[in-house]
């Protein structure tokens, strides 16, 4: 038997490195430091940087591919135009005329940048009061915009667009007189669509209740006949 | 298993870790940060443990990773080689190189022989040698099969008795 441990078998000389080899102690200060370490709060639960990063993920690709989407479009083009006219109105109505300061002295103008001439123009009554007048640019199409208002305060535009062979929805159409307009209502106002040529015409207002659309259609009325469009071009 | 009881089982393998931490770093500071390191995962870690296993083996599978993690950001060096038969070209199977100031101080042959073995053969003998780890066990913490492990302390126990035998003709 001998002593040197180079000629140990495998088994003692395992034996002689559990029995020998030096243990080393933690220090008193790496308990207290680790216990200080366990102490402490906890921090973000392990799920829940998980769950933010994916829901973060979600949100950078459904940026990414909501231009993509496609646009829910009315299929009816009357339809189509109308919520354009209405926007548009809509934009008169909170920012204003983009030129306030045309009069039907600038028909001129008006046409030129429009490519819709005007044989008659209604510059307003006793109950319609002209505001101003401005050239539009309407789902791709140049028009023409008239703004009034009326003596209950309520604004009305009239917007003319170039639309050969726009079919009128004939189950909307309305008896006006001799007009047989259609009436088309789109987000909380109402509009007067017809055909004058190959134009189509638009009376839009915020006058949606019985007895608004009893003065609505009186504006039809009033303004139907003293308007000619035609193509200027 | 609650988050207290957690700690308090774990608290209790401090002297183990820190003892298996010092031969591996070989200096009793590094060996401080790695046990702090390693006690720092295993309480973020927690949820992961699975009551019913080997806490101990699991701490210990912890501050290995940890250390290799550190030691490859600090030598630049390529992962150990995970086969059955070592890599002799992989750093972590090369003889420790001499060690500069704050080095622990080898006072016996044995433990200046295990302090010179390649990192990789020191962990395979503290943890079964030393720690007395089932071999099973052993395989999960170096994270190979039982057969590497048994091939690694044969391995290990040659080069060690060459070691001995040169300090012995010294």
């Amino acid at each position: 038997m001998t002593d040197r441990l180079s000629d140990l078998p495998d088994e003692a000389l395992g034996r002689r490195l559990a029995g020998e080899l030096p243990q080393h102690q933690a220090p008193a200060r790496l308990r207290h430091a680790v216990l200080a370490a366990g102490r402490a709060p906890a921090g973000i639960r392990p799920w829940l940087s998980a769950a933010l990063a994916s829901a973060g993920t979600a949100l950078v690709l459904s940026l990414f591919y909501i231009p993509m989407l496609p646009r829910i479009v009315p299929a009816d083009p009357v339809h189509r135009l109308v919520r354009s006219v209405v926007a548009e109105h809509t934009r008169t109505l909170m920012w204003g005329s983009r030129q306030p300061d045309v009069t039907p002295a600038a028909l001129t103008w008006l046409t030129q940048e429009s490519g819709i001439g005007l044989v008659r123009v209604f510059a307003g009554d006793d109950r319609l009061t002209f505001v101003n007048a401005e050239p539009v640019y309407l789902e791709q199409r140049r028009g023409i915009a008239f703004h009034y208002r009326d003596d209950g305060g309520h604004l009305l535009s009239y917007v003319v667009l170039p639309a050969p062979g726009l079919p009128l929805p004939e189950r909307q159409r309305v008896q006006v007189g001799r007009y047989k307009p259609a009436l088309v209502s789109e987000s909380g106002f109402s509009a007067w669509v017809w055909k004058q040529g190959d134009l189509a015409c638009f009376l839009v207002a915020d006058m949606v209740s019985e007895s608004d659309l009893a003065h609505f259609r009186d504006y039809f009325v009033r303004l139907r006949p003293a308007m000619e469009p035609v193509p200027a071009y | 298993m609650g988050d207290g009881d957690f700690r308090r089982e774990a608290l209790a393998h401090l002297d183990a870790l820190y003892n298996f931490a010092v031969y591996l770093t070989r200096k009793p500071l590094e060996a401080e940060d790695l046990v702090q390191e390693t006690y720092a995962r295993a309480f973020r870690f927690s949820h992961r443990f699975q009551p019913g296993t080997h806490l101990r083996a699991w701490l210990f599978q912890i501050l290995r990773n940890t250390f290799l993690t550190f030691y490859r950001i600090r030598e630049r060096e390529a992962p150990v080689a995970e086969d059955g038969v070592p890599d002799w070209d992989t750093p972590m199977f090369h003889d420790a190189p001499d060690e500069d100031s704050g080095a622990m101080d080898a006072h016996t042959d044995l433990e200046r022989a295990m302090c010179q073995l390649p990192a990789e053969f020191r962990m395979v003998l503290l943890l079964a040698e030393v720690e007395g780890l089932p071999l099973e066990e052993v395989a999960r913490v170096m994270a190979c099969p039982v057969g590497t492990v048994k091939s690694r302390i044969f391995r290990a126990k040659e080069r060690l008795r060459s070691l001995l035998r040169d300090y012995e003709t010294r």
